[in-house]
């Protein structure tokens, strides 16, 4: 009965989804399937296939999908250290990782300019080490490097709030059952944390896929992604029917990913629970 | 032992890596919020001012207190409705479920850009005007899947026996959630707080299309600054704000009250107190900032009578000018920001806002007169207008037929700026034609206009075309010489080519006139100096003009506003703050002959023959130009 019941409680938020998203999105989509006078066309969702909008999505479909691996190569030897050296502490690590945001991200993503100019701080340190430059500014490992800086957090967080809540005595049987601890790792903690991880990924791959003002700001305008290529055709382009259709396309390649991770989530929940 | 001990080194070490790599930005931006110069690349010593400055500008405090409210507002409500809704989707058969997580993960995996321009077409629909409101209920919209990504593991993870354990020990639903349910999902709950207070903080841009006249976040501020620069008391801001929270963190972690634990249990009741405390005192804190917040808004509310909507370029006025004007009149400003003409006409043309001065370029202007979007001025109502000189007024005939709409504000022209010890050491003659952007001794040392317009305008000047020009043909080659020219280039910049020069960080730049008297006055003292040219084919002469669009609600007020800036010593307070060139005589005559003298700012008609003004091209031609565009920028 109360099954039935706690299901409601997801009302209030069905309905101010339905309002403030769906709607919305369907006045996208409308844009999308018009051109300027209001007629029919399916020009905008076909313009994916031009040389320009193509070669964007692919480059910026490429470079979502090296941060996020970095940043789940990174982010889970991370929570694993924190997981056993902060027992009790938990809103202290979080705190870590939120802070950084608490200063404007175009304020940071500017501050890694300063940093990695020609001129700038770290050439400075490596040239007073006689070390050779680093000229990464402006080119896609400069993008990569401010994607996996600003999206690392929200890899993290979900992987370390999943990884604390195993109990410490399911480790310590597999251990007693002679399982070493790359074993202990493959076989017990990451298909018990799969859930954080695959919402850690959805957190990254998603804005990295979709980001124009890292690109901007990093790659010296030089390199155009998708998401620069509608963020343009919005602002300056001023023409709003191809960047509804644009961005229709980029929703299509976020819902496969999404369903990959669903299928995995499933089997996931198997083995977890 | 040795083993573990070297284990533990790396993770050390480990640890140590990633805070570097996380905080090395921002401590970048504390040391440059003590920086007395300007620039961003500069050392000028040690200061305060910027912090002085910070809590004397109204704008950044304004600012301040509406992103912290809406932070809040919308983390709380985010929180309150993602948590409710995630128990009540976890209990939900299979397929109305992912239809639920499929709708929550809308806002999410669609790029900000997309949410932002949807959630303003359907507020414009439904004729709900743009303004702080429709911030916050776009702000929780995209808050709200976070607080449930972050709630739904946690749920996942309880048993789903407990909740009707309790029930069967005589517990009520709401008792049971509460002493059951909802401590296992806390750290998840608060996470979820914590992520939608700071993603609503972080946001740009879906705040910059919901967000009407007068307001500003943080990020919208910053934004507009981005334009010609960032003043370092936004690093100072930031600064404070982020020793604040880290101070609130050590309060709350290490406060004295900690016992060793002693078995399971005293641990989790303990870690559970712990949080309940944290999660008051970080509630106590807030509800204060709220409080203040939202006092001081309503005061800003309610002060409005006679008043005045401004849209402006950033950092285009002095500020201390709006006072004045504020303090003789007894007018209302609200002043707003844009960052290009490209974006402020959609604005104008989508009414959402009504403004009543605006100050576009004149390619812009024209566009707006040809769709009907300005007001004819009263020119009985703007005596200084015998201020301006006849020249510009001539001038702005090109794109104002018969100086009814528009009234000059600054001009200037585009060139390049090069800095000669660079110039040397790459052993090449300092530039005098656009073309000697294309020399390949420049390679990696150039920096570009980031915009169609002064892109092209290099290329077809260079070419020997009008820098007007809708010829397909001429397009094309100017189209594939900008290609060429990619290679070569070390960016595409705005606002950054006067930061980047200053730096020494590359040979050559495009630049817009007014930047130079800054630029010439930071150089001082360096080993190399910035020069300015106007490339021998000729170059863009813009006007930047003061309008009146149709809609405007106080047209009068507008007409006073713009007489005000026509004055003689405010114009010239106006110059001295902005340095862009002048149109108005009698500001020009009181400045100092060295300066009257300067060149780069004000340079001889004579030498501006082959000069041209942009002209509005009409929307196919405006197409075909950022189609071009586009491949270059793809190639």
């Amino acid at each position: 009965m109360n099954k039935n019941a706690s299901r409601f409680l997801a009302g209030p938020y069905i309905i101010w989804m339905i309002g403030f998203t769906v709607i919305p999105l369907i006045m996208i989509i409308l844009y999308c399937l018009t051109d300027g006078d209001g007629a029919f066309t399916l020009a905008n969702v076909a313009a994916i296939a031009t040389p320009e909008h193509r070669k964007a999505l692919f480059l910026s479909l490429g470079l979502s999908l090296v941060s996020t691996l970095i940043c789940l190569v990174m982010a889970y030897p991370l929570a694993l250290i924190l997981r056993k050296r902060n027992v009790g502490q938990g809103s202290f690590i979080v705190f870590i990782f939120i802070l950084p945001m608490w200063m404007n991200f175009l304020l940071r993503t500017m501050a890694w300019q300063t940093l990695l100019e020609k001129n700038g701080v770290i050439n400075g340190i490596l040239s007073a080490l006689h070390l050779p430059n680093l000229a990464i500014i402006n080119t896609p490992w400069a993008i990569i490097l401010g994607m996996v800086y600003n999206f690392l957090p929200f890899m993290v967080l979900p992987i370390y709030n999943v990884l604390i809540k195993i109990d410490d005595d399911v480790i310590n049987a597999a251990q007693d059952l002679g399982a070493s601890t790359a074993q202990t790792i493959t076989k017990i903690l990451i298909p018990l944390s799969l859930p954080g991880i695959i919402s850690g990924i959805n957190m990254v791959f998603v804005p990295a896929l979709t980001t124009f003002v890292i690109s901007n700001l990093l790659g010296g305008s030089k390199i155009l992604l998708i998401g620069n290529v509608i963020e343009q055709e919005f602002t300056k382009g001023s023409n709003w029917h191809l960047g509804s259709g644009l961005s229709l396309v980029l929703m299509f390649f976020i819902l496969v990913s999404m369903a990959l991770m669903a299928k995995y989530d499933k089997e996931g929940e198997g083995t977890a629970f | 032992m040795n083993d573990s001990k070297l284990k533990r080194f790396f993770q050390d070490f480990y640890l140590v890596f990633v805070l570097i790599f996380l905080y090395a930005p921002i401590l970048t931006m504390m040391v440059l919020s003590f920086n007395s110069s300007k620039s961003r690349t500069d050392w000028g010593g040690f200061t305060l001012d910027w912090y002085r400055q910070m809590f004397q500008s109204s704008s950044i405090m304004d600012a301040l207190y509406n992103t912290l409210l809406i932070a809040f507002i919308s983390a709380l409500a985010a929180t309150i409705l993602g948590t409710v809704a995630a128990i009540g989707i976890n209990q939900m058969k299979r397929l109305p479920r992912s239809i639920a997580m499929g709708v929550n993960n809308i806002p999410m995996l669609n790029s900000e850009i997309v949410t932002g321009i949807s959630l303003m077409l359907a507020f414009l629909a439904f004729g709900i005007s743009l303004g702080f409101k429709t911030i916050l209920l776009s702000h929780i919209t995209f808050c709200v899947p976070y607080v449930i990504l972050s709630v739904m593991p946690k749920l996942k993870q309880t048993s789903r026996y407990t909740y009707e354990a309790a029930m069967d020990l005589g517990a009520g639903p709401v008792e049971a959630f509460f002493k059951v349910v909802l401590p296992d999902i806390m750290p998840g709950v608060l996470s979820g707080f914590l992520l939608a207070f700071t993603m609503s903080l972080d946001d740009f841009i879906i705040t910059h299309f919901t967000r009407g006249a007068g307001i500003n976040t943080l990020s919208t501020l910053i934004y507009s600054e981005v334009r010609r620069g960032i003043k370092p008391s936004m690093y100072a801001l930031s600064t404070i704000i982020f020793l604040t929270v880290l101070a609130l963190l050590l309060i709350t972690n290490f406060s004295p009250e900690k016992s060793p634990a002693s078995g399971e249990k005293e641990k989790a009741g303990r870690s559970r107190r712990e949080t309940a405390r944290r999660i008051l005192l970080v509630a106590a804190s807030f509800c204060v900032i709220a409080a203040v917040s939202f006092t001081t808004y309503s005061h800003y509310a309610a002060a409005r009578s006679n008043e005045l909507y401004v849209y402006n370029w950033g950092e285009y006025i002095d500020e201390t000018v709006i006072e004045d004007f504020e303090k003789e009149t007894g007018i209302h400003v609200i002043y707003d920001l844009f960052e290009t003409n490209e974006e402020m006409y959609p604005v104008i043309e989508a009414g959402g806002v009504a403004y009543d001065a605006v100050c576009p370029s004149d390619y812009m202007i024209q566009k707006m007169i040809e769709n009907d979007l300005l007001a004819e001025i009263n020119f009985d109502n703007i005596p200084n207008i015998s201020q301006i000189d006849p020249e510009y007024m001539e001038r702005s005939r090109s794109f104002d037929p018969e100086n009814r709409y528009s009234v000059p504000y600054t001009w200037g022209t585009v060139g390049i700026l090069y800095n000669d010890k660079l110039v040397e050491k790459l052993g090449a003659e300092p530039p005098d034609s656009w073309m000697d952007l294309w020399d390949e001794k420049f390679s990696g040392e150039i920096l570009m206009q980031d915009s169609v317009r002064d892109a092209f305008m290099c290329a077809l000047k260079g070419l020997g075309y009008s820098l007007n020009s809708t010829d397909p043909d001429e397009l094309n080659q100017a189209k594939d010489l900008l290609i060429r020219q990619k290679p070569l280039i070390q960016a595409y910049v705005i606002d950054q080519v006067r930061d980047k020069m200053l730096g020494g960080e590359a040979a050559v730049g495009v630049i817009y006139s007014g930047e130079m008297l800054y630029l010439q006055e930071l150089a001082e003292g360096k080993d190399f100096n910035l020069e300015y040219v106007i490339p021998k084919e000729g170059t863009n002469l813009w006007i930047d003009s003061w309008v009146i669009p149709k809609n405007a609600k106080n047209k009068e007020n507008a007409e006073k506003w713009i007489d005000f800036l026509c004055r003689p010593d405010i114009a010239k307070r106006n110059f001295e703050y902005i340095t862009y060139a002048t149109p108005n005589r009698g500001a020009f005559e009181m400045l100092d002959e060295e300066l009257q003298q300067n060149k780069a700012v004000f340079p001889d008609w004579d030498s501006l023959t082959n000069a041209e003004v942009y002209r509005y091209l009409g929307d196919e031609a405006d197409s075909i130009y950022n189609e071009l565009w586009k491949e270059v920028k793809s190639n």
